[in-house]
């Protein structure tokens, strides 16, 4: 049960991150190879108002949803807006991103040093699970992670489907050129995705250190899984990323426990291998993604060999 | 720490980076293949010392137990054999040279072969990804190289005097990379090239001409690997032993990236100059870093401040130079010189 737990909370966790990839990726065309560390910005923000406010993580979930709504509002303005005004290609803006995950980890290290001044108790390495507490004998980061996400697909569902904003959103997605043809401000919609994925990917950090232990350096690693997600749903759709990330949560966590039941405890590391063979196996297959196959094609031509 | 110790050291990383950049040029500089995945084929080469190699001598030696323990004890006995043979240790440095090479050909090969057909932000993603998770293996599992703990490598060069080893491996470094420099010219004056750099800007029309485009990235990404590789190796033969955590993705992915942009994409001597500012750069702020958190009254480790005014570096780059200090010049060929010559006559 505690196995089955673990995974749908990363599950969770896992989407979070990786519709906020989807989603910049889709608006601004680049995979943003920071958004590990946008998670780990936020979990050093819950970090700081527990150590600080004595603030319960649960309870600083708004917050640390503004903090990263600031960053990704600071990444756009700062770094990826320059960088398209110049028309950078692909490869300029990804690196962008990996110079601002560079970054990013060197002022999470460095704050890191900075907090540990202030409160004299080690923020080098933390954890969240002595916080947690049970809900009818199943822990509440179930919950709230759950919680959480049928909160943002609600927001989502209204925003793209019910208002004129998200109508603008949804024809810039799929055509940026004929949506400004038809007056679409592309700006704002760009702006908008990179808003709301540091946001999502701030909550998703907040909650992370529930699940596992929190270094500086988390971020960079965390980015296989987060890829591996959005690649296995398809990076050019937002429904892709939510299907990504529980195939890939849930895999990678139920799957490692499974084999370290037969090979032992030792088999745990390769978590993220068993992500990369899903990465490439999908690549291989149905480069697009999941959500690309047809799968009513697929089960005909099945039947239809059966017969 | 003397004078001649900073300009060894300036040497020593010089010659490692220069290969590594050298090779990355090769992928992106000319081919556009954004190898986000470089430290891979670096850690391959080191593997290829600490695990193959080592595997070797320890079975030859009859040496039983952990690779770790192993390791250390088939060290003490061919240093041993090597101080008094020096014809065993540059039999194995070179040995070492060619096994990496090849080892980090066969990988790297394997490494593109998921993704190459891919367009460059999959590519990237892709090779990013198994460069990361190779590393995570390699640092988790200890039986393959000795995981965080490491394992030991022989010393080939310990048959020098114990002050004169760090020039005698800068002079072999420097002497390598200065070898691949030239056959890297060679190579990309030829029309493979031109090849290359036709593919970078657009590969459809090189497709439509009849070439094989997914052959050409996976030779391309074999050879840069391989290359790479012998940084690895060599890295490993100088420090005498191979720890995975040195082989992060800022170390060998990022700054060999900083530096070719820096530089110059798809010039040669570009990548010389820009190696070689960001390798002063570097040492100068190791060998001071105490003295710089001192002076700035830094309430955390230096090396964060180095991440932070790294990335700036990259980002300014970006902003204001993305062709770099040196820009890509067109590739000459004798026959250009030929046809440009004749036009200067015709004019006298």
């Amino acid at each position: 049960m505690l196995v089955v737990e673990g995974a749908l909370v990363y599950a969770n966790l896992l989407v979070l991150l990786s519709i906020g990839l989807t989603l910049t990726y889709i608006t601004t065309g680049v995979p943003n190879f920071a958004q590990g560390s946008f998670a780990i910005v936020g979990s050093y923000a819950a970090l700081t108002f527990l150590r600080l406010f004595n603030l319960h993580p649960y309870l600083s979930i708004p917050l640390v949803f503004l903090v990263g709504a600031l960053l990704g509002l600071l990444v756009y303005l700062l770094v990826l807006k320059p960088l398209i005004k110049r028309e950078a290609s692909v490869v300029i803006l990804m690196i962008a991103t990996l110079a601002l995950d560079l970054i990013l980890l060197g002022f999470l290290g460095a704050y890191s040093g900075f907090l540990e001044g202030i409160t004299h108790r080690s923020a080098a390495k933390f954890i969240f699970t002595y916080l947690d507490f049970e809900v009818y004998r199943i822990s509440a980061i179930l919950f709230v992670s759950t919680f959480v996400i049928l909160t943002l697909l609600l927001f989502l569902f209204i925003l793209l489907y019910k208002t004129k904003f998200g109508i603008a959103l949804r024809a810039s997605m799929e055509n940026p050129a004929l949506a400004e043809i038809m007056g679409v401000n592309v700006e704002y919609t760009r702006l908008f995705s990179w808003i709301l994925s540091g946001a999502l990917a701030a909550v998703s950090g907040c909650l992370l250190p529930f699940r596992q232990e929190i270094v500086p350096g988390t971020g960079p690693i965390i980015i296989v899984s987060i890829f591996a997600a959005s690649i296995v749903g398809g990076l050019g759709n937002i429904y892709g990323a939510l299907l990504g990330g529980y195939v890939i949560g849930i895999s990678e966590s139920l799957v490692t426990y499974y084999l370290s039941s037969i090979f032992g405890a030792r088999v745990l590391v390769y978590g993220k291998a068993f992500s990369l063979i899903v990465l490439i196996v999908t690549l291989l297959v149905a480069p697009k993604g999941l959500v690309s196959i047809n799968w009513r094609k697929v089960l005909r031509r099945r039947v239809l060999r059966w017969a | 720490m003397g004078l001649e110790y900073i300009a060894v050291n300036i040497a020593l990383w010089f010659g490692l980076y220069l290969i590594v950049t050298l090779s990355l040029n090769l992928e992106y500089g000319f081919g556009g293949i954004p190898n986000f995945g470089k430290a891979f084929a670096v850690l391959i080469g080191a593997f290829a010392v600490g695990g193959i190699i080592n595997r070797l001598l320890i079975y030859f030696l009859g040496i039983s137990g952990q690779i770790i323990e192993a390791s250390s004890h088939s060290k003490t006995i061919v240093n041993s054999l090597i101080a008094s043979n020096p014809v065993i240790g540059l039999s194995l440095l070179i040995g070492s040279i060619l096994l990496a090479f090849i080892f980090g050909c066969l990988t790297g090969a394997l490494f593109i072969l998921p993704s190459a057909k891919l367009r460059e932000d999959y590519l990237a993603i892709t090779l990013l990804a198994i460069s990361e998770v190779t590393y995570l293996i390699c640092y988790y599992n200890i039986d393959l190289i000795g995981g965080y703990y490491g394992v030991s490598v022989p010393d080939v060069f310990a048959f020098v005097p114990g002050e004169l080893r760090v020039f005698v491996f800068a002079i072999t470094i420097i002497f390598t990379s200065f070898l691949i420099y030239l056959l890297l010219n060679k190579l990309l004056i030829s029309p493979y090239g031109r090849l290359l750099k036709a593919i970078r800007e657009n590969e459809d029309v090189v497709k439509a001409y009849g070439k094989n485009v997914m052959l050409i990235k996976i030779k391309t990404v074999s050879l840069g690997s391989g290359l790479a590789a012998i940084a690895g190796a060599l890295y490993s033969l100088y420090s005498v032993n191979v720890i995975s955590s040195s082989f992060t993705r800022v170390e060998w992915t990022f700054y060999p990236f900083l530096m070719i942009l820096l530089g110059g994409a798809g010039n040669n001597k570009g990548i010389i100059l820009g190696t070689l500012i960001f390798v002063v750069v570097k040492i100068l702020l190791t060998m001071y870093k105490f003295e710089i958190s001192s002076l700035l009254n830094l309430p955390f480790e230096a090396v964060w401040l180095e991440y932070i005014m790294f990335g700036v570096v990259m980002l300014i780059i970006l902003f204001y130079r993305p062709e770099g200090i040196l820009k890509e010049t067109p590739i000459i060929t004798k026959p250009i010189k030929e046809v440009v010559k004749r036009r200067e006559l015709r004019k006298r």
